[in-house]
């Protein structure tokens, strides 16, 4: 993957406007975070870190508490996501997994989530959220890969939350954690690729 | 210490008793992300110490009495293993650990971007495992390494070592015995990137030169520690990456 890798207060660039994860001072970008900085560009993709939510994720969470109002969900990131019960026809209990979007995130960091809807029976993975843009990879490429492969179906989480039902699990899981542990390295497909068909492969004979 | 002479010579034909010269850091080897359960953790040897650190957070904030509306805090906790030093100590927390958690937890108050996770809290534990000197320096070395692994925001890793007076000259990084029979004492933290002064405490007494001459050699020492720490958290993506490229081959 392309980009310096960079710590906490180390320059990323001359410039002023600073992007995600990075601070501009005396005419000079630094980073915030330890992550891969774009030498043009003026931010930074962090390496670790909670999940934030932003507008438009789709995010799995589970049900914490049940209010006349709605549902607090846990969604894996500092704050919990309320789901409002006007919103929705269904009615969630405790510990119900939902998937549900973001709707917005207010300066009080309250999270609405809109559309939820009720995850039943499979299995939940749980990752580091800022992996999930690997997992999925590019238009969908990887999850593909790994759901033709395992024949599962899976729903990833912004939040770091992987939902698994039906198929080859083991072999699934085993991909998405290989992912995980090599997403800094370049040509991954390819190796999930072979690697699904290698194990799939043993499985069978 | 228990009893014993109350001075001691501290210097042997212009070195220091364990063969450093006054202005020689002790071996100092960092490791990052060293704990799976925690979010950031770090482990660093300094001479003869041995601290980990792990970092939790941001998290919702409990006790919510002691939640800020605007800010994150930070709960951190330093504590001296029972076993870590000659005399065997007790359990729980003393005057001296409550001191070290309050220095500990201001140096970074102003490095971490609290201001970004309002409502939450940032648990940060350092525990000592072995303790020769200068702990209050390695754990904030450490800390600093463990927050920035957890992917916490901060301006600034926080480095930090410790300056004394041994035989009435400046030394750089005190052990144990020195700090016991030495003349003075400096613990002081810097930010890597502009040397602000995050921590400054001190015992004994020293002119206005020899200050100046301990923040001098300290000055340069923290520059090192701060490399160290860098090396330490670029290493965990490295060494991976190097494992996948070794696969390949």
């Amino acid at each position: 993957m392309a980009g310096k890798l960079v710590v906490p207060g180390e320059t990323i660039s001359e410039g002023k406007k600073p992007g995600l994860h990075a601070y501009s001072e005396e005419g000079k970008l630094r980073s915030t975070v330890v992550g891969l900085a774009d030498e043009k560009g003026s931010r930074v993709i962090a390496l670790k870190g909670k999940y934030m939510p932003q507008p438009g994720d789709w995010v799995i969470g589970v049900v914490q508490s049940v209010k006349y109002a709605g549902n607090d969900v846990d969604i894996k990131c500092p704050y919990p996501g309320f789901i409002l019960s006007k919103m929705t026809k269904t009615e969630f209990a405790l510990g119900d997994v939902v998937a549900a979007q973001v709707e917005k995130i207010d300066e009080a960091k309250r999270i609405d989530l809109k559309t939820p809807k009720r995850l039943l029976g499979g299995e939940i993975l749980e990752v580091s959220s800022v992996k999930v843009p690997r997992i999925i990879g590019k238009r969908n490429s990887m999850l593909d890969t790994i759901m033709k492969g395992s024949g599962s179906e899976i729903l990833v989480g912004r939040n770091g939350r992987i939902w698994l039902k039906g198929g080859n699990i083991a072999l699934a899981v085993r991909a998405i954690l290989m992912v995980e542990r090599e997403a800094h390295t370049s040509g991954l497909t390819d190796r999930v690729a072979e690697f699904m068909k290698k194990e799939s492969g043993d499985t069978k004979g | 210490m228990v009893g014993g002479a109350t001075t001691k010579e501290l210097m042997v034909d212009g070195k220091r008793l364990d063969g450093r010269a006054l202005d020689e850091l002790r071996p100092v080897k960092i490791t990052a992300s060293v704990l799976n359960n925690a979010d950031g953790s770090a482990y660093i040897e300094w001479g003869k110490n041995k601290v980990i650190a792990g970092v939790f957070g941001p998290r919702p904030c409990h006790p919510k009495r002691m939640m800020d509306p605007y800010r994150a805090i930070i709960k951190s906790r330093y504590r001296l293993a029972p076993f870590s030093t000659s005399d065997h100590g007790r359990a729980g927390p003393n005057r001296r650990s409550i001191e070290l958690s309050k220095v500990i937890r201001e140096a970074f108050e102003s490095r971490v971007l609290l201001e970004q996770f309002p409502q939450t809290m940032i648990e940060l534990t350092v525990e000592v495992l072995e303790a020769d000197g200068g702990t209050r320096c390695a754990s904030l070395v450490a800390a600093s390494v463990a927050l920035a692994d957890a992917g916490i925001p901060m301006k600034d890793l926080v480095s930090a070592v410790a300056v004394g007076k041994i035989n009435d000259q400046i030394a750089l990084d005190l052990t144990g015995v020195e700090d016991n029979y030495g003349d003075s004492d400096i613990p002081f933290a810097l930010a890597g990137r502009n040397k602000e002064l995050m921590l400054f405490q001190m015992d004994g007494v020293l002119t206005k030169e020899q200050i100046n001459q301990a923040l001098d050699m300290g000055t340069k020492a923290c520059e090192k520690v701060h490399q160290l720490q860098v090396e330490a958290l670029k290493r965990v993506y490295e060494s991976k990456k190097q494992e996948v490229e070794a696969k390949e081959d």
